[in-house]
């Protein structure tokens, strides 16, 4: 009995091999995996920690590097280095939210606070600076009345990022 | 001895013609099966002679270290699917001069097939004698002089065999796949029976016990006996030989070569205690020729046509296995031509008959003066046998050697198998995995090595005579053509890799492989600046 089943079991195994991938699928599969370095910036907001979530499945095969950016939008209007110390605190509070998602699923993390005049501008120089492969953002569900879909920071995003992005957004409440 | 020295061109060791891959997964397991497989008609008599009631234990320590070197066959034969196997393998992880010892050491391995098995094949047909003249062949041998036991019916047989052979694959026999396929499949259907059958009505575990306690041998001969049954294993070899014609090689070698790996170490193990179990170790002892048609004819009910039969299978198995081995060393002088480790006049195809005609006749004659001369020693098969595991013993010591170097060297070619109990480490910035099990192969190949230098006699002379004889020619050519001797030549393996992988239609592997070069790049480019 040990003898057939021990034999049988081997010959079904060898006989049944996984599927082979053809070279367009295998192509599209390694895309994902040279994916090493992953930027998401985070405004708080349950939409922008939902691209949190999506980075991270998205790097946990090749366990990618999370950086976690909350860029601080100052008006013209301000000195770039006004204190604003509300503002900080609830940068912080916005990282320490998103890194405890990264932890979750075990991937290293950086965490950064910036101040830009214009998000868009200064995400596309982090990930320029920081060598990052992707960009993942998480956007509102709901559209405003301008016609632009995307907001001001995705659009710039799209136009100037060195590397991949990707824009999540939910369906609105029409849906 | 690693350095690399510029030709005046880059050789790329591109074969000229990509071979067809048209070696199924059924295809690539009797294509080791028939080789290794056969095994097993050989080395139970010569075993169990040595090791008398202790055939169990030295076939399942030969058979730990048979694992160990599957496993790491398997490793290198997923990631590197060409049909160099182990001398490519010590090529790339050694340098060209240990890639021509592993060669040259193999090559002793394949022309000793030849005649081992040419012996053993005609070993079987003799089983039928006493039938036809009413003497078994003993009757035949005769003193000369200092020389004892000297069979000429015997030896003239095997010669014969081996001619018939070498003309057959001279004017270019189309190898049946189909008949090694079918072939393959009624050994493992005759021998699971012969298990079966043996195990469930005839199997006495106090004769096995009896001869365990009273029939144990001295270490001299255990140490024998147990390096002997390593010859039991030999043939892994030739899936990883027909990696480069295997379909999809890399996510197909592994489940082959394991599925081999152990359905042989079952067999071997089983047929060893089922024997002990229902025979004296002497009827064995008697009959080294053809021991499994022996134990076939000793099992009730199915005993006479059992035996009969297993005589003829022998017979056939081991011829084909003999075949296996002129086809081998052609395939591995073509590979070592390839990468100017011997000369290319061994490429020569016949005009008319388009086979490799100067490899067939030179390493087929080489089989004949092989077994001419074991037939002047007191036990052909013994010293065949002794050749046998010399050639199989160096040969895997330096597979694991390469396949330890290969991991240092070439960390980033994909492995879609990696033998199990790795260390992670970082070694000049790479992440490498320190191969536990291969350190514990390396030293149990390495074991049986020494087993085999310090007790068989003439293993000891003639196997380091061989490769002596082998440096001879390399150094001859390779000064002959201004190359280096103990340097290496230089290779783009990359280009070479991808090439392999492209063609294999392994096309996750190519990603892989590229992905890895990338991040290596990138990484360099990092630290130049």
């Amino acid at each position: 009995m040990i003898f057939s089943s021990t034999m049988g079991a081997f010959l079904w195994w060898m006989l049944h091999p996984p599927r082979q991938v053809g070279e367009a699928a295998a192509k599209a599969r390694h895309s994902l995996f040279a994916v090493k370095k992953i930027l998401v910036p985070t405004s708080g907001f349950p939409y922008s920690e939902r691209g949190v979530e999506l980075a991270c499945r998205l790097g946990q095969e090749q366990k990618a590097e999370i950086f976690l950016a909350y860029i601080m939008e100052i008006p013209r209007t301000m000195p770039l280095g006004i204190p604003l110390p509300d503002l900080e605190l609830k940068a912080k509070e916005a990282l320490e939210r998103a890194d405890s998602i990264v932890v979750l699923h075990g991937l290293k993390t950086d965490k950064m606070i910036h101040r830009a005049r214009i998000a868009g501008e200064e995400i596309s120089r982090i990930a320029r600076e920081n060598d990052v492969d992707m960009i993942v953002l998480g956007i509102r569900s709901h559209i405003g009345l301008t016609e632009n879909i995307l907001g001001r920071t995705s659009d710039v995003l799209l136009r100037h990022a060195p590397c991949e992005v990707i824009i999540d957004k939910l369906p609105g409440e029409n849906y | 001895m690693n350095e690399v020295v510029q030709p005046k061109k880059v050789i790329s060791g591109e074969p000229k013609q990509e071979l067809r891959r048209d070696v199924t997964i059924w295809g690539s397991y009797m294509w080791g099966f028939a080789d290794v497989g056969a095994d097993s008609y050989v080395a139970l008599g010569l075993v169990i002679a040595y090791v008398q009631g202790a055939a169990g234990l030295a076939f399942a320590l030969a058979g730990i270290v048979y694992i160990l070197i599957g496993l790491a066959y398997t490793e290198l034969a997923s990631a590197y699917p060409v049909s160099g196997g182990g001398p490519y393998y010590c090529l790339r992880g050694l340098g060209d001069f240990w890639g021509f010892v592993g060669g040259s050491a193999l090559m002793l391995d394949y022309t000793i097939d030849i005649a081992l098995f040419a012996v053993a094949s005609a070993g079987y047909v003799n089983f039928f004698l006493p039938y036809i003249t009413g003497h078994s062949i003993d009757y035949f041998a005769f003193d000369f002089g200092m020389l004892h036991q000297v069979n000429p019916v015997w030896c003239i047989e095997s010669l014969l065999i081996i001619f018939f052979l070498m003309m057959l694959n001279i004017k270019g026999v189309r190898e049946s796949s189909l008949l090694n396929e079918v072939l393959g499949g009624v050994t493992i259907a005759m021998e699971s029976l012969l298990v079966i059958v043996g195990f469930v009505f005839a199997w006495k575990p106090e004769l096995l016990v009896d001869q365990w306690v009273h029939q144990f041998p001295s270490f001299h001969n255990f140490m024998y006996g147990s390096s002997l049954a390593i010859i039991s294993f030999v043939g892994l070899e030739s899936i990883s030989q027909a990696a480069q014609e295997t379909r999809r090689p890399a996510t197909i070698i592994p489940r082959t070569s394991i599925t081999l790996v152990f359905s042989v170490f079952i067999f071997a193990l089983s047929l060893s205690i089922l024997g002990l179990g229902v025979l004296p170790w002497q009827e064995f002892a008697k009959h080294v020729d053809n021991p499994v048609a022996v134990l076939a004819g000793a099992l009730p009910m199915i005993g006479p046509v059992a035996g009969i039969l297993a005589a003829m299978l022998g017979a056939i198995i081991l011829f084909i296995s003999s075949n296996a081995g002129i086809m081998g060393a052609s395939r591995l002088a073509y590979s070592m031509s390839q990468f100017k480790l011997i000369s290319s006049w061994f490429d020569v195809v016949h005009p008319k008959y388009h086979t490799p005609v100067r490899t067939i006749m030179v390493f087929s004659l080489v089989g004949v003066v092989q077994t001419f001369l074991s037939f002047l020693s007191p036990s052909a098969m013994d010293t065949l046998g002794n050749m046998y595991a010399f050639g199989a013993s160096l040969g895997y010591t330096m597979v694991f050697i390469a396949l330890i170097k290969l991991r240092f060297s070439d960390p980033y070619s994909p492995r879609p198998y990696r033998m199990p109990w790795n260390i992670k480490l970082k070694y000049k910035g790479e992440v490498v995995y320190l191969p536990i099990l291969a350190f514990i192969g390396m030293l149990g190949i390495s074991l049986i090595l020494f087993e085999v230098i310090l007790t068989h006699a003439i293993g000891r002379i003639a196997g380091p005579a061989w490769i002596l004889l082998c440096f001879g020619y390399y150094a001859w050519y390779r000064k002959k053509m201004g190359y280096p001797i103990f340097k290496s030549l230089e290779r783009d393996w990359e280009k070479e890799q991808l090439m392999v992988l492209t063609a294999a239609e392994e096309f996750e592997l190519v990603e892989e492989y590229k992905s890895a070069l990338a991040e290596r790049d990138k990484l360099a480019g990092a630290r130049s600046k």
